[in-house]
């Protein structure tokens, strides 16, 4: 696994709550790089994560709004934090409820940011 | 949907559900199909379930040769269409899952739920049923008996 | 009032006849004497049973006395004498408020009001059962806390779909006016049943919501109730943190109006 995304994800992990940060393949929702707990599922979170991040995509073409940036699916037992990144990838983000998405927010969009 | 065995239908058609794969074929390492769901049109469902056998079988043919572990999975992306390839094994001998999918779905969620699958199939499979070998003297009829329960012929 | 009521009193007991027992009913009713108020009534309907102000009084001295049933029967019965009889018509409008039945309510209290147009009480009235035929826009149904609280979203930024993603409520424009609901509506079931899908198989239980942060500006996906969702619009100017508080405010505002549509 590249050396260069597992940088890039190190910081995401550190966040309170985190349980792991994946860079996927947007189109195949394929596992690039993770960084992970034990017990998740990474080619669970991956192929989920870009099939959802696909559909906002095509929610967000067609409301006219430009391009998706940051997305974060709320639920009771934590959240899954997305951000688009360059050369078809997406940036994971899967924690449990006490993660503050702020942080998260800026995290994510820093990293995607290294990544381009 | 088609099947053989009826205990493979509930988990085939949740496979189908989840993974909005268009077709899939489920079938003996040697080509036989097992179930069939999904879009077949006018598909020679029996000539692709032999290509998908034998693709697997050279597949195993290269990593032998090359030393390598047997191949699970094959996978063969298109620009609209990829067909994923995905030999298992089952208390009924190695089966293998020919699965076409377009771009409404993913390479990755149809690995998610195949994985599901095969544990369904696994679960389902009844026990009390001994294994049954297919000797030569009979393939012919195990063939034709397939084909009947299949295609109603 | 007490001396008119005495003066009342022995003007009927001289002369029985008399149409000052409507007068005399009406003072007693106001005064909550209600055995008197009936006792003249009463006496006054059996000398008069044609007669529709008699009939009225009756009636509303029974619904001052709770009971509703023959209140409704003997304002059933003055309509029948007098169909215009704006006493009738509000009495029997206030009824079917009463049951609920605002339908029914307003047309009473409309049709009194054509009578007695001068009755700014009864004008209120109707003006009150029609704001509640017509449920409250979804931007405009949360108070103001205070001055500084964010506007409303504007109605052609939010919609309500059902399960199936057809529209409920609402409408949602592109940045060029185009009406797009029903096509985003269309998505958001499927966008739906995936946040659904992957929250639950990644373990996370129910989802709540979906925050989303555009290039252009910031949407949400929330749901008022199991069979609904509720997608909003905001321009960037508004904080991302705000939209998720807005959209729960909004989906607060669908949930009641869900609930009155039923």
């Amino acid at each position: 696994m590249s050396r260069t995304y597992l940088t890039l994800l190190d910081p995401l992990t550190r966040l309170v709550g985190a349980r792991g940060a994946m860079i996927v393949s947007a189109e195949d929702g394929l596992v690039v790089a993770e960084f992970l707990m034990e017990n998740v599922k990474g080619s669970a979170l991956a192929a989920l994560a870009a099939s959802l991040a696909n559909r906002v995509a095509r929610v967000v073409e067609t409301s006219g709004r430009g391009a998706p940036r940051f997305m974060q699916l709320q639920a009771k037992g934590g959240s899954v934090f997305v951000a688009p990144a360059p050369a078809d990838l997406i940036l994971v983000l899967f924690t449990g409820p006490e993660t503050a998405a702020g942080a998260a927010r800026l995290e994510m969009l820093q990293a995607v940011e290294r990544m381009g | 949907m088609r099947t053989v065995e009826p205990w493979v239908a509930e988990p085939l058609n949740a496979f189908v559900t989840e993974s909005s794969a268009r077709l899939t074929l489920l079938m003996t390492s040697s080509g036989q199909v097992v179930a069939q769901h999904g879009f077949a049109g006018a598909l020679d469902v029996m000539s692709a379930a032999a290509l998908g056998a034998g693709i697997m079988a050279s597949s195993q043919e290269l990593a032998a040769l090359m030393r390598w572990p047997p191949f699970r999975i094959m996978v063969h992306q298109g620009r609209a269409q990829g067909h994923f390839l995905c030999r298992f094994q089952t208390p009924r001998g190695w089966w293998i899952g020919l699965v076409v999918f377009g771009t409404d779905t993913s390479l990755g969620l149809i690995q998610l739920f195949f994985d599901q699958l095969v544990e369904q199939l696994l679960a389902a499979t009844p026990h009390e049923e001994k294994p049954r070998e297919v000797l030569t003297a009979d393939f012919e009829a195990e063939l034709n008996a397939s084909l009947r329960a299949l295609f109603g012929r | 009032m007490i001396d008119d009521i005495r003066a009342w009193t022995a003007e009927l007991a001289a002369d029985p006849s008399s149409l000052i027992f409507l007068r005399l009913g009406e003072a007693l009713r106001r005064r909550s004497q209600i055995e008197a108020a009936l006792k003249v009534a009463v006496a006054g309907l059996t000398r008069y049973p044609h007669l529709p102000d008699a009939h009225d009084l009756y009636a509303r001295i029974l619904s001052d006395a709770g009971d509703l049933e023959r209140a409704f029967d003997e304002w059933d019965m003055t309509l029948r004498l007098a169909p215009t009889h704006a006493g009738a018509l509000k009495g029997i409008g206030f009824l079917y408020f009463r049951a609920g039945e605002n339908e029914l309510a307003v047309q009473h209290l409309e049709a009194a009001l054509q009578e007695t147009p001068e009755d700014e009480g009864l004008a209120q009235a109707v003006e009150r059962v029609r704001d509640l035929l017509q449920p409250p826009p979804l931007e405009a149904a949360e108070p103001e806390l205070e001055a500084s609280a964010p506007a409303p979203t504007p109605e052609d930024r939010v919609l309500l779909v059902d399960a199936g993603g057809l529209p409920i409520r609402g409408r949602l424009s592109d940045p060029t006016g185009v009406e797009i609901g029903e096509r985003i509506g269309a998505l958001l079931a499927g966008t739906a049943r995936e946040a659904a899908r992957a929250a639950g198989l990644l373990g996370l239980g129910e989802w709540q919501g979906l925050l989303i942060e555009c290039t252009q500006a910031n949407l949400c996906l929330v749901k008022p109730t199991p069979e609904s969702f509720l997608f909003e619009v905001q321009d960037l100017d508004v904080p991302i943190g705000q939209l998720g508080l807005r959209a729960e405010r909004t989906a607060r505002a669908a949930r009641r109006w869900l609930e009155a549509m039923r």
